[in-house]
């Protein structure tokens, strides 16, 4: 995951498809829908057509079959697990275990990948209370330079020996360069507030309201939406188990 | 991690929900206990809850698997138990975004997260007391992991238990006793317990650390004298 971070923030901003044009506000309800209906969906049908729904959208939207393929598989080992152990000789419910969260991951990223992150954090942050919303855009902020300041103190300690030796010395070597970034961290937070103050800070951030603008493209994603909402109405009637 | 991320389908609807109606009742607590606190405070749990992503995203070889840290027990330390619980829930909802970890389980995994960064920062204090940093914060950690664990195993035992005809089914009883059994005990509890070792030197390190350059970082055990911070006159 150390630049899946950077790499879906780079393409949430910098890609052209159709997707990505579309308005934050469309592609949230529509990423809620999908998900809705993937953890309620009835039966296999609907959840076939959900899976391909939610695998085309991110293929549609050219994010990295890399990526596309770290999300599906992310929640698979838990998934498996469950499957595992409430396994009844029933391949069709251990099919629903596993598809159900690979559809919402997917459809996670997507989103994620097509939507810059202030458009997807203004409209939560409204749903939210003030702490947690400001909390929400200050550690999304801190996570990239951060991120930097740890891949680097990760190539330091390698490039000097730092991960050779006994698992309790490399533990220990760890948790002072973690030392290191924290104190990092506690500083950079201090200027970080010593700005907010200088800035008025009223005690909430404001996103962008781009999320709002309700644009050509968003027709797309309202064709997507009643697609699947069409998938789980009828394909239960017309795929009989 | 210490543990798996839930997600999304997975588990019974009526164990999300009622964790999320736990999760919403133990932020709206956390809420109230930091009411009016100043946007110095609010920036380091956005710090720390970055530093928990970014920690997150470090994989540690140990066998033939890498280990992701959580860092949930030293920020629990640092910012105590409201604080924590908070950032478990961003950070969370984050992850969840980036497709590790549901978004209907949010209030699952913030639980499962939070909780155990909870309890650090209260067990830490006690420790501190006859122990010096470094122990407590491993000892805080081991326990703050241990209590996220549990609870994940606890959340996992309901779910089965819960699922789709689970009840009068030999087969499925079978199941269950072979999780218990056989997975648990020979899969889960061995990974688990190295996560906490893992997790408990990593506070350790991490607290001589600071005890040596920032000691006032550090909470204090009731009655000891506040060091100084760094640059600040007696």
């Amino acid at each position: 995951m150390i630049n899946a971070f950077a790499q879906v923030d780079q393409l949430a901003s910098a890609g052209r498809s159709v997707w990505h044009r579309a308005s934050a506000i469309a592609k949230l309800s529509t990423a809620a829908l999908l998900v809705a209906l993937a953890v309620f969906a009835p039966g296999e049908a609907v959840l076939a057509a959900l899976l391909v729904t939610a695998a085309a959208l991110v293929l549609t939207a050219r994010l990295p079959l890399r990526l596309a393929l770290a999300a599906a598989g992310a929640p698979l080992a838990f998934a498996a697990l469950f499957a595992l152990a409430a396994w009844r000789g029933d391949p069709r419910s251990a099919f629903a275990l596993l598809a159900r969260p690979v559809i919402a991951s997917l459809t996670a990223l997507w989103l994620v990948g097509t939507t810059p992150y202030p458009d997807l954090f203004a409209p939560l942050s409204r749903l939210l209370p003030r702490a947690l919303g400001d909390g929400l855009f200050l550690t999304y902020r801190a996570v990239f330079t951060l991120l930097d300041r740890v891949e680097r103190m990760g190539r330091a300690l390698r490039l000097r020996g730092g991960q050779a030796g006994p698992v309790r010395d490399r533990a220990r070597r760890l948790g002072e360069a973690v030392g290191t970034v924290v104190l990092d961290g506690f500083e950079r937070s201090q200027r970080l507030a010593q700005v907010m103050q200088l800035r008025g800070h009223s005690g909430r951030i404001c996103g962008c309201r781009h999320w709002l603008d309700v644009r050509r493209e968003d027709g797309w994603v309202a064709a997507v939406a009643a697609w699947t909402v069409l998938a789980a109405v009828f394909l239960p009637r017309v795929v009989r188990p | 991690m210490s543990h798996l991320h839930l997600p999304d389908g997975v588990l019974p609807p009526a164990v999300w929900i009622a964790g999320a109606l736990l999760a919403a009742f133990a932020l709206a607590l956390s809420l109230v206990a930091t009411r009016g606190e100043s946007a110095q405070r609010l920036a380091l749990r956005g710090a720390l809850g970055g530093i928990m992503l970014a920690v997150m995203a470090i994989p540690v070889p140990i066998t033939a698997f890498d280990y992701c840290m959580t860092l949930a027990g030293p920020v629990g330390v640092l910012l105590g138990a409201a604080g924590a619980f908070q950032v478990a829930f961003v950070v969370t909802l984050i992850l969840a975004l980036m497709g590790q970890g549901g978004f209907t389980v949010v209030g699952l995994n913030t639980l499962v997260l939070g909780a155990g960064a909870a309890l650090a920062r209260p067990l830490y204090v006690a420790l501190v007391r006859r122990l010096a940093p470094a122990p407590s914060m491993a000892l805080a950690t081991a326990v703050s992991q241990l209590a996220s664990s549990a609870l994940w195993l606890a959340v996992l035992a309901v779910s089965v238990r819960l699922a789709p005809g689970a009840s009068h089914d030999h087969e499925f009883a079978h199941a269950i006793a072979w999780l218990r059994g056989g997975t648990i005990a020979v899969v889960l509890l061995p990974l688990l317990a190295l996560a906490i070792g893992i997790e408990s030197l990593l506070g350790y390190g991490l607290a001589a650390f600071l005890a040596r350059v920032r000691p006032d970082l550090l909470p204090q055990a009731p009655g000891e004298p506040a060091p100084l911070a760094r640059g600040a006159k007696p």
